[in-house]
């Protein structure tokens, strides 16, 4: 199974790392938006795909990096700024994933949305308490180095969720989907595995939302908090498949080309395209693109 | 339903691409626009408004590109309310459309975003609907702003217009958006030094649903003027609620939706005697082109300019204009030209002093009956301030 | 601080509140019936709106009729979205396993769908018109009779809602579906009728609330996530699938709005809101209203 999946998958990296020699800046920032959403629905699989814990705010680690990461920007610079983005969306997945997994089912999506309402509009009040309306990061890195850096954790995403997948926590966390009190029973740290899960989870979408503000050099709450980022990614990891990491690639990728195609004319066909694409994968084809047309899903081991 | 839509958007394609093919070499100007997304209602005066220039430049035989006249070619996207779109966009519009021209987006955070871009390239642009003394901090020299209620112009000027009316206290509601937060940070000490008082002072959220508790307050309060820095929705919320309250105060200002034609055909009289944002009015005849800017543009549309952002972003597109006349095509010499020269506008001369429109100033429109009225600073006042008259019964 | 004793403040409370009991019904009559997540419930509200919109600026029809149009429209927009979607997931042993994480998929591609034909047909214009819009003075307080109106309509409309599920062979039916499902079927509910009905009257419900709310609000085709926002805080107050519950709390909700946020500050009303549903479902997910406890 590795093997048959790493070649293509160093190909294509090596591939997205040639993009910046034959491709303008243009496609480069296709490029660079193609990388961020794969290393989020990446993450986002971590925890949803493999523990059916569906979270429809994983925006609030995105947004809560970005606001980390443009508090400590001009201090500290880049690099520790993105690190320290990653940290305390980590440190923040710790705090409020003990009470919140505790929540199942429907119960546990509408509270991870909830949660993510509720951060953006105590950083507005924050940032309207210090006087700050929106604030500026200029001379950030050009777009190409943005690239590499979010390509990097694209693929650190990726690695992550495959290793974390066919790890015996991978198995603790499947068991946990197919049915929590049978997984407690015989034994598996049913709390601590998806507390580890949800954390894994938040940091790397911590970093590229800081990575993002540097690419708009713009920071205002209700943007880099926007419940479309949320509701795109589980879009994505729907389509692709949400079972393993190769769906991601498959879902992103599906949807930028779509996008590229009719945003510029036609944003709305492509939201009703999106919807319709969303509706029909339920229906049709649960499984996602690598479930159903690749149709070889992963076997659950015991 | 997929498949016609399809087909229309390829048979759209292709008859642009014929389009341009058989066109005499054109200039083309590319811009992005929020068309969709959170910022989509407000965009529309200001995408009409180059529209308005595009054909009135090619009826008049084209673009003056130093001294050769050719037709004008719109290129333009829709960046979904996102800045990160919008940078993608302007990437886009000068790498591999190869525009001639840039018109500018729509709102403050995307000029912030794509002024990057426009460094990068050295692609001059002259930006309108945005204001910020955060644009300050931008590197001068390929993006400039007409707009001249620059926060800490625009302040000071109200409280100015209250003192010079004997208003002496005041209630001030704020949106937390930050042009609103902005311009209240910088009226605050302006009341101060000018003697008013603060009544009441809150803030609320851009949704707001219902103000009703803030103007209990207010009416409990009786100021003599209610500061209202509001957007359309709200702005609309106010005008409701405040007549369902009964809010006496002589002096009411709503900051954006105002000047445009809607805001007076949903509430008839009760817009007469409110205050608002805005430099611009046909009615000042030192401003030759005004009036005719006025006059035609409601030809067209059978309804007035919006009096902020049509005038705004027609100030841009006479900008631009100027400098290719003189300067061609060239990139160095628009830049040159627009950051030394000064251009004759509907909104009279402007020079600009680094990213700042240095010559216009900021000041207030009041609704007087069916007509809007510049209403200070006396300078440039078409009209004297009007106590609001109580809000009609229906 | 006066303003908490204000007859204004406790109108303005009770037309939020009374508009929230209208929407937040719908919502929890598909959950309580089906166990389907309709986060597509708000875009109903936007469909009325536009219904009632339009019918006034084309032909001058008030909206206290237009509303009726609206409602039955929606309601035939829920009998669609039934027979052609969720008959079908409701019959996929595969995809019930996951009844309400697929249902909410599904009807977020549907408010998808429906939101971006409203703004293709429609744009992104906000719409607004006049209709009974003379403020009445009684004594200190101002009201403007649209506001009266929705308030008048909601009162009825609650009272002929609870009737019907107390005494309607059909709402007897709902019920039945809701407080036990095989059970239902034993006794020879038709299931298959009752939930296009309660399909039917959820989404028609909320289109009407849409066509009240178009006299006093703003219309554009994005206007209805925030009431879907608010129905899912409003149904989890009251607890999920308790009707009753939850009509008690979208009264509750608008209250706790208006008070609340007299009391401190507008700044805080997205902050108290999101604040009390989070902690509602951390602490008491059955619901503050509701009795039994579910299985989570």
């Amino acid at each position: 199974m590795i093997g048959r999946w790493t070649i293509p998958l160093i190909v294509a990296l090596a591939a997205a790392c040639g993009v910046p020699f034959v491709a303008g800046d243009y496609l480069i920032g296709v490029a660079l938006s193609l990388a961020m959403w794969i290393a989020l629905t990446e993450s986002w699989i971590l925890l949803s795909g493999l523990t059916g814990y569906v979270s429809l705010g994983h925006v609030v680690f995105y947004g809560l990096g970005a606001y980390v990461g443009i508090l400590l920007w001009g201090e500290v610079g880049g690099v520790l700024a993105v690190g320290g983005a990653g940290l305390a969306s980590g440190v923040f997945a710790l705090a409020v994933g003990y009470p919140a997994l505790r929540v199942r089912g429907p119960y546990f999506v509408m509270l991870t949305f909830g949660l993510a309402e509720f951060c953006k509009y105590i950083v507005i009040d924050v940032e309207a308490g210090l006087g700050q309306f929106s604030r500026l990061l200029l001379g950030g890195p050009s777009v190409l180095q943005l690239y590499y850096v979010v390509l990097g954790l694209a693929a650190a995403a990726t690695a992550l969720t495959f290793f974390v997948a066919r790890s015996r926590l991978g198995y603790a966390l499947r068991a946990i989907r197919e049915n929590e009190e049978a997984a407690e029973t015989v034994g598996v740290p049913v709390a601590f595995c998806k507390l580890a899960a949800f954390a894994l989870s938040a940091i790397i979408p911590g970093m590229v939302g800081a990575l993002m503000v540097a690419r708009s050099s713009y920071f205002e709450p209700s943007q880099v908090f926007d419940p479309i980022v949320s509701f795109t990614i589980v879009t994505m990891a729907i389509i692709g498949g949400s079972d393993d990491a190769r769906g991601p690639f498959l879902g992103a990728a599906l949807l930028v080309l779509l996008s590229e195609i009719l945003w510029a004319r036609a944003p709305q066909v492509y939201m009703i395209l999106l919807g319709i694409l969303l509706i029909a994968f339920v229906l049709f084809a649960p499984g996602g693109i690598t479930g159903r047309l690749l149709s070889r899903p992963v076997k659950v081991k015991p | 339903m997929k498949r016609r839509w399809l087909l229309s958007l390829m048979a759209g394609l292709a008859l642009m691409a014929a389009a341009s093919a058989q066109a005499a070499d054109p200039v083309r100007i590319g811009f992005a626009i929020s068309k969709t997304g959170l910022f989509a209602a407000g965009t529309g005066s200001q995408f009409d408004t180059y529209n308005f220039w595009k054909d009135q430049v090619n009826a008049r035989g084209g673009l003056d590109v130093k001294g050769v006249k050719r037709p004008i070619e719109f290129v333009w996207y829709d960046d979904q309310s996102d800045p990160g779109k919008a940078v993608q966009i302007y990437e886009k519009l000068i790498t591999s459309d190869k525009v001639d021209l840039l018109l500018a987006p729509w709102g403050t955070p995307a000029h912030i975003a794509v002024s990057g871009v426009v460094e990068r390239y050295k692609f001059p642009m002259v930006g309108d609907s945005a204001a910020s003394v955060k644009l300050r901090e931008l590197k001068p020299g390929n993006l400039w702003f007409t707009t001249a209620v620059m926060p800490d112009r625009f302040g000071p000027v109200i409280a100015d217009a209250l003192k010079a009316n004997g208003l002496k206290t005041v209630a001030v509601l704020t949106p937390q958006l930050p042009f609103a937060l902005e311009v209240k940070s910088f009226l605050m000490p302006a009341l101060k030094k000018n003697d008013i008082e603060v009544k009441v002072n809150e803030e609320y959220p851009p949704s707001i649903k219902d103000m009703t508790s803030l103007l209990i307050n207010v009416k409990n309060a009786n100021p003599d003027a209610v500061l209202v820095f509001s957007y359309p929705a709200d702005s609309t919320l106010y005008m409701k609620q405040a007549r369902e309250n009964g809010i006496a105060a002589p002096f009411q200002f709503v900051m954006v939706g105002a000047t445009e034609s809607w805001f007076t055909k949903q509430f008839g009289a009760a817009t007469d005697g409110i205050v608002t944002m805005g430099h611009w009015s046909p009615k000042v005849a030192a401003w030759k082109k005004a009036q005719p800017f006025f006059d035609a543009y409601e030809k067209q549309f059978h309804e007035a300019p919006d009096y902020l952002d049509s005038a705004l972003a027609y100030m841009s597109c006479e900008i631009l204009e100027q400098a290719v006349a003189k300067a061609g095509l060239d990139k160095d010499g628009i830049r040159k030209e627009i950051s030394t020269e000064t251009f004759e506008t509907i909104n009279g001369p402007v020079k600009f002093n680094g990213v700042e429109n240095a010559t216009t100033p900021a000041s207030l429109l009041q609704i007087q009956g069916k007509s809007m009225e510049l209403i200070w600073p006396p300078s440039i006042a078409t009209a004297k301030f009007e106590k609001k008259p109580a809000w009609p019964a229906n | 601080m006066q303003a908490i004793l204000s007859w204004q403040l406790l109108f303005a409370a009770l037309v939020t509140g009374s508009i929230y009991v209208l929407v937040a019904l719908g919502l929890n009559l598909v959950y309580g019936t089906m166990r389907l997540l309709n986060v597509a419930h708000g875009d109903m509200v936007m469909i009325g709106a536009y219904v009632s919109y339009w019918l006034f600026t084309l032909s001058g029809l008030s909206p206290l009729l237009s509303m009726l149009i609206a409602a039955a429209l929606t309601a035939a927009l829920g009998a669609l979205a039934y027979v052609g979607l969720f008959r079908r997931l409701l019959a996929n042993r595969q995809l019930v396993q996951r009844l309400e994480g697929n249902s909410l998929l599904l009807f977020f591609g549907i408010s998808i769908v429906i939101q971006n034909l409203a703004s293709l047909a429609f744009d992104s214009t906000p719409r607004a018109y006049q209709y009974l819009d003379r403020v009445v003075a009684i004594g200190n307080l101002g009201i403007t009779e649209n506001r009266l109106a929705a308030l008048i309509v909601t009162g009825i409309l609650s009272l002929v809602i609870v009737l019907f599920l107390r005494f309607h062979i059909y709402g007897l039916a709902i019920k039945a579906l809701m407080q036990h499902r095989e059970a239902a079927t034993v006794v020879g509910i038709d299931v298959e009728r009752v939930q296009i009905l309660s399909f039917c009257i959820g989404f028609g419900v909320a289109g009407l609330a849409g066509a009240l709310l178009s006299m006093m609000e703003q219309i554009t085709p994005f206007m209805g996530f925030p009431f879907t926002i608010a129905a899912f805080v409003v149904v989890i107050l009251g607890g999920l699938g308790n009707l009753l519950g939850g009509m008690a709390a979208g009264l509750l909700l608008g209250i706790l709005e208006t008070y609340g946020v007299a009391l401190t500050s507008p700044s805080l009303r997205s902050v108290l809101i999101y604040g009390v549903f989070i902690l509602v479902l951390l602490v008491r997910p059955q619901g503050l209203l509701g009795g039994k406890r579910v299985v989570r």
